[in-house]
């Protein structure tokens, strides 16, 4: 199955290097793949976007832990009882379909104009998905597996972290990569718009404003890279973990 | 005769059909008794209402000294009870660690029976890497690792092949004979019914009644020859002359 991965990026390049060498877009609008890789080498030999790596892949990672530590266990306890999840099924949905970034104001009105709010906003719109999926996870558990064990005469304490912790995890896991992907979204829209000193998303919008449309492309590609780098990271761990998916 | 459970006047409809109307029962104490029935006779849904799963509308029940921790219940789908993210041996151990026993006794209890079963699982695999056979051995050893004094078995043997199915027979009459639980099996098939009840009670068509009650003398152990004998022959013959009744009814 392996080998069938290289297959997206391959249409991904040839369509662009198409597109780019038909003359379909302006060149100076949208240059070629081989000029725009070589551009992002460059970045990368030159060291330049190093800080700005740095700093983006921070506020992701630090959204995403936080998102974790809060999403996973009120995920699983809201899970446990369909009652609960009911009545704050519409906090959960209202704020899922709501662009996080548009809450941005009132992060900054909280935390200020610093890096505390970009992650904060990241870390909130994470967290939601993480407790959608891992509730899921738990409410739809196996039935005939929670019987078993109540005839076992297991308390709910027992059943909670034998069988219905283990039952959400693969539905966990799917949240989990919606929300390191959308960590990385959020983390790139809010240093485009509310700027730092350091960030890839301060250097797209950077690139923007002064034309250098080949980094900015660089830096969309290397951004998409770390997306999907980081989703891969995620299915390794899930596949070492749910040995049992699929079975 | 020591009876240890008593059904009385049991009410049980779903929805706009009535499946119990009162409908009394006794069971005898060590003894196994086998329920044979059409399909839908209610069978499954005595021993749900008697396991505490399904509710009961009116009359009254009673398994004495009832203990969760001495109960165990093996249902028709027992793949889906047992837990993929658990190893073989620790899937058998689940229902002692719940009663927090500590691991020397798990072990001991787990090697005892595995020696009785004469089964030889590698214990750090996973249920799904074994065959549907062997799925269904491990959730009887599962059922049987706490010594439960009542067991209610729910058609054990509908996904086994034949050989498989005299194997796992074979298994539980030792089993049985060792520990001498109270056993109610459900069963579609006559022959594993006369095979390894001491009873065989016949259910009729719903609402369920009682149509006719077949003790089994034939000696214990029970081989693959006894099966051939004209005793066999004959208990078999009784229980499908009341079957016959059951479905005329």
């Amino acid at each position: 199955m392996k080998k069938y991965a290289i297959i997206g990026p391959f249409i991904l390049i040839i369509v662009w290097a198409v597109i780019s060498r038909c003359q379909l877009v302006d060149a100076f609008f949208l240059p070629g793949p081989i000029t725009t890789i070589s551009k992002l080498l460059e970045l990368i030999k030159s060291g330049v976007i190093i800080d700005d790596l740095v700093s983006t892949l921070g506020r992701v990672g630090l959204s995403f832990v936080i998102a974790l530590i809060i999403g996973l266990p009120l995920g699983l306890i809201l899970g446990m009882s369909e009652k609960i999840y009911r009545s704050v099924e519409f906090i959960i949905d209202f704020f899922r379909s709501t662009p996080a970034t548009a809450l941005f104001p009132l992060f900054l009105l909280i935390f200020g104009v610093t890096d505390k709010s970009k992650i904060a906003v990241a870390a909130f719109a994470s967290t939601i998905i993480i407790i959608f999926n891992t509730a899921y996870g738990v409410m739809h558990a196996k039935k005939s597996r929670i019987l078993a064990a109540k005839i076992m005469g297991a308390n709910r304490a027992q059943i909670f972290y034998w069988i219905l912790f283990w039952e959400s995890l693969p539905q966990t896991f799917i949240g989990l990569r919606s929300a390191i992907s959308l960590s990385l979204v959020i983390v790139i829209v809010t240093e485009m718009f509310i700027g730092t000193p350091f960030g890839l998303g301060k250097m797209i919008n950077d690139s923007q404003i002064i034309y250098e449309i080949s980094t900015m492309y660089a830096i969309i590609l290397l951004v998409g890279a770390i997306g999907y780098l980081l989703n891969l990271l995620l299915i390794l761990i899930e596949g070492k973990t749910i040995h049992w998916r699929g079975r | 005769m020591d009876t240890i459970i008593t059904v009385k006047n049991l009410k049980k409809s779903f929805k706009d059909t009535e499946v119990f109307k009162d409908f009394s029962i006794d069971f005898l104490r060590g003894k196994i008794t086998a329920i044979f029935g059409p399909n839908g006779s209610g069978k499954s849904t005595l021993l749900d209402i008697l396991a505490g799963i399904v509710p009961k509308d009116g009359g009254e029940f009673e398994i004495k000294d009832f203990d969760s921790f001495t109960f165990s219940y093996i249902f028709q789908n027992y793949r889906d009870s047992l837990l993929p993210w658990r190893n073989n041996f620790k899937n058998v151990a689940l229902p002692l660690q719940i009663q927090k026993k500590s691991n020397e006794e798990i072990e001991k209890k787990v090697t005892e029976l595995q020696a009785l079963f004469e089964f030889q699982f590698d214990w750090r695999r996973y249920p799904y890497e074994l065959s549907g056979g062997q799925q269904q051995i491990l959730a009887f050893m599962r059922a049987l690792v706490t010594n439960p004094k009542v067991l209610f078995i729910d058609e054990p043997f509908s996904a086994l092949d034949y050989e498989n199915n005299l194997r796992l027979r074979k298994y539980l009459q030792k089993y049985f004979l060792k520990y001498k639980p109270t056993v109610l099996l459900v069963t579609h098939n006559i022959e594993e019914a006369v095979h390894l009840a001491d009873k065989i009670i016949v259910f009729s068509q719903k609402p369920t009644k009682v149509v006719q009650i077949i003790e089994n003398s034939l000696p214990c152990p029970r081989t693959l020859d006894s099966l051939k004998t004209e005793h066999f022959k004959l208990i078999k013959d009784s229980v499908l002359c009341a079957f016959q009744k059951s479905i005329s009814i």
